[in-house]
């Protein structure tokens, strides 16, 4: 499969690079995976090319499981893969040029922000004195450093997976590894988070990214790779497929203090299609997600209508666009 | 004037290498085991027996109506089974978490996609346990020793017991080896450190109750190698030079030690990993 590299990385200046411009940093051949008669992931061959790259799927696609192959965690069933041109299983020495933030939580709750990115960064070689240095400048790199002595037991959605991207930037990373970083965040957060990253690549680091969201992909890069059951269905463009996920609607989920408050405010839009409440939350389905969030954040934002605390997206509109592309 | 760049700078320092890992992780965990007070008045209570036989070895040198409480090769020996007490307190206070609450917090696959490989997580977290035992049975011991020569004045109790270094090192080795290897395997087996503790618990009085049982109905101590304190009550007696307690052959009683610590190892080869697969 051809490499196609564009967006934010094709801005950086060759100097600037961790990885050379032309270099593939991630490469597999024929990699599967089984866990016993569960595939896994299915004879996938593609090569990553410096920059962002968005990895997206519905729900038990295959993505953690790449992901997983991708950091080591997992030995590939057949096949092989590099990462930066090493293979990575049982290669611990490249682990210092890579940061990984995982999906779930992973954290002592007792320990403060700081304490937590310190302990990890000690991991990285560091002495006590430079760990609590970096440490602090991570959190800072993340805008979380005013909740440094924080214990982490007392932070949002959002702090929290900010905090995750702390330890796993800390380091100086040339790929950064992400695992679903915006799930769950309440809008303000989310935007941040995706400045951020896009900052990174700017700033000329690999980053891979996964998510069930097209357009949270879509306003970081525009190369992707479609993943769906352990196989890349389509790796490239994003606008190519951005026509077909719009001719199916998006759900999103939002949890707020107002959510009838809100709920009027939405029957406003016009691109709002419906709307349900359950407990402490309201499901809206849209017609123009871009537009949708747009407003959202800036409701937020205002606070106009009060804390927006949590937003997620379940991946029905995503697998619509699947089983679409799969009978293409 | 130059206008110097107030931006950040990447870290140019050094960094230690691969392989030391495990020191981080010892570290600490040492660290946070000496920040608890309650851990703190424990250790305190364990050091207890050695003040108590510093006082007997101190009469015994100084005053001639306590000669009868002169020390032998099997004061030692006696000295260390009081500590097994304190063993299993410490074992179960600092080691049934130091798996268990990392698998807990899902710290596992965060700690693993650092330059730090499995064997050196193991490694750090036995460093931890191993410290806390050895800090409660080789170190009063052989302070223990140092007493002795000292109230006494000369060398003569060391020159005519060589072996007592040698044995009180290679024994609480042994025992902190199977120990401590044998909590870590099961606080590997569970997320929660005190069902780990209650398991450890079981494993040292349910082996030992089978023995009991057996030894009821056989009147026979043959079957002392069942018991996981009557394999180091075997094995220790003969590295003291000692009667042995009981008719277990003693390289029968060492042949369990072994197993324990491969079966052990054998465990967290299998537990310790950064994604846990169910196929």
């Amino acid at each position: 499969m051809s490499a196609v590299e564009q967006g934010a990385a094709a801005a950086v200046p060759d100097e600037r690079r961790a990885v050379p411009r032309g270099s593939n940093i991630i490469a597999a051949d024929h990699l599967s995976k089984w866990y016993g008669q569960v595939i896994g992931l299915n004879d996938v061959t593609l090569t990553v090319p410096p920059g962002i790259t968005g990895l997206l799927g519905p729900n038990g696609a295959g993505k953690s499981t790449f992901m997983k192959l991708i950091t080591g965690q997992l030995k590939p069933s057949k096949g092989t893969i590099t990462v930066l041109g090493e293979p990575i299983w049982g290669n611990p020495s490249l682990y210092f040029r890579i940061g990984f933030c995982p999906e779930q939580d992973a954290f002592y709750e007792r320990m403060t922000g700081l304490e937590w990115v310190t302990a990890l960064v000690r991991l990285n070689g560091l002495s006590d004195t430079e760990a609590a240095a970096t440490g602090r400048r991570a959190l800072e790199m993340v805008e979380l450093l005013d909740a440094a002595d924080k214990k982490i037991g007392a932070y949002s959605k959002g702090m929290r997976q900010r905090v995750k991207m702390a330890q796993a930037l800390a380091h100086e990373p040339e790929l950064l590894i992400l695992d679903e970083p915006l799930a769950g965040m309440d809008p303000i957060a989310r935007r941040k988070t995706i400045r951020m990253i896009k900052d990174w690549g700017r700033a000329g680091r690999s980053i891979i990214v996964s998510s069930h969201i097209l357009h949270e992909i879509e306003s970081m890069t525009a190369n992707i790779l479609l993943i769906n059951q352990g196989r890349i269905l389509a790796e490239g463009n994003v606008h190519q497929i951005r026509d077909l996920i719009d001719e199916h609607p998006h759900t999103v989920y939002i949890k707020a203090d107002q959510t009838r408050a809100l709920a009027r405010q939405f029957l406003s839009f016009d691109d709002v299609l419906s709307l349900k409440f359950e407990e402490d939350a309201i499901v809206v389905q849209t017609g123009r997600p871009d537009a949708f969030y747009a407003r959202l954040t800036d409701l937020a934002a205002s606070g106009e209508l009060g804390a927006i605390h949590e937003v997620t997206s379940p991946d029905d509109n995503l697998q619509a666009v699947f089983q679409y592309l799969v009978k293409t | 004037m130059p206008i110097h760049d107030q931006g950040y700078r990447r870290y140019g320092g050094s960094k230690a290498p691969l392989g030391q890992g495990w020191t981080v992780i010892a570290r600490a965990g040492i660290r946070a085991m000496f920040a608890k007070r309650a851990f703190l008045g424990l250790l305190l209570m364990a050091w207890l027996p050695f003040f108590v036989r510093s006082v007997q070895f101190y009469a015994a040198a100084n005053l001639p109506q306590a000669a009868v409480l002169a020390p032998s090769a099997d004061t030692f020996r006696q000295f260390l089974d009081q500590q097994a007490t304190f063993v299993f307190f410490v074992t179960v206070y600092v080691g049934a978490g130091l798996i268990a609450n990392d698998r807990r917090a899902n710290a596992l696959q965060i700690y693993l996609s650092k330059p730090l490989t499995r064997l050196e997580y193991v490694f750090g977290k036995l460093a931890i346990l191993a410290t806390f035992l050895l800090l409660v049975t080789w170190v009063p011991a052989i302070v223990l020793l140092i007493v002795q020569i000292s109230f006494a004045g000369n060398f003569t109790f060391l020159k005519n017991n060589l072996f007592l270094f040698p044995a009180i090192t290679v024994f609480t080795f042994i025992e902190v080896l199977l120990v401590a290897m044998t909590m870590l395997a099961l606080s590997s087996l569970s997320n929660s450190s005190r069902y780990v503790g209650i398991l450890y618990a079981g494993v040292i009085f349910f082996s030992s109750a089978i023995y009991g049982v057996l030894y009821a109905v056989t009147r026979s101590t043959m079957f002392s190698w069942i018991s996981f304190p009557a394999n180091l009550e075997q094995i220790g007696n003969v590295i003291f030079r000692q009667p042995l307690r009981y008719d277990t052959p003693w390289p029968l009683s060492l042949l369990m030690i072994v197993l324990g610590i491969v079966m052990s190892g054998v465990i967290l080869e299998r537990r310790v990993r950064g994604v846990e697969v169910v196929a």
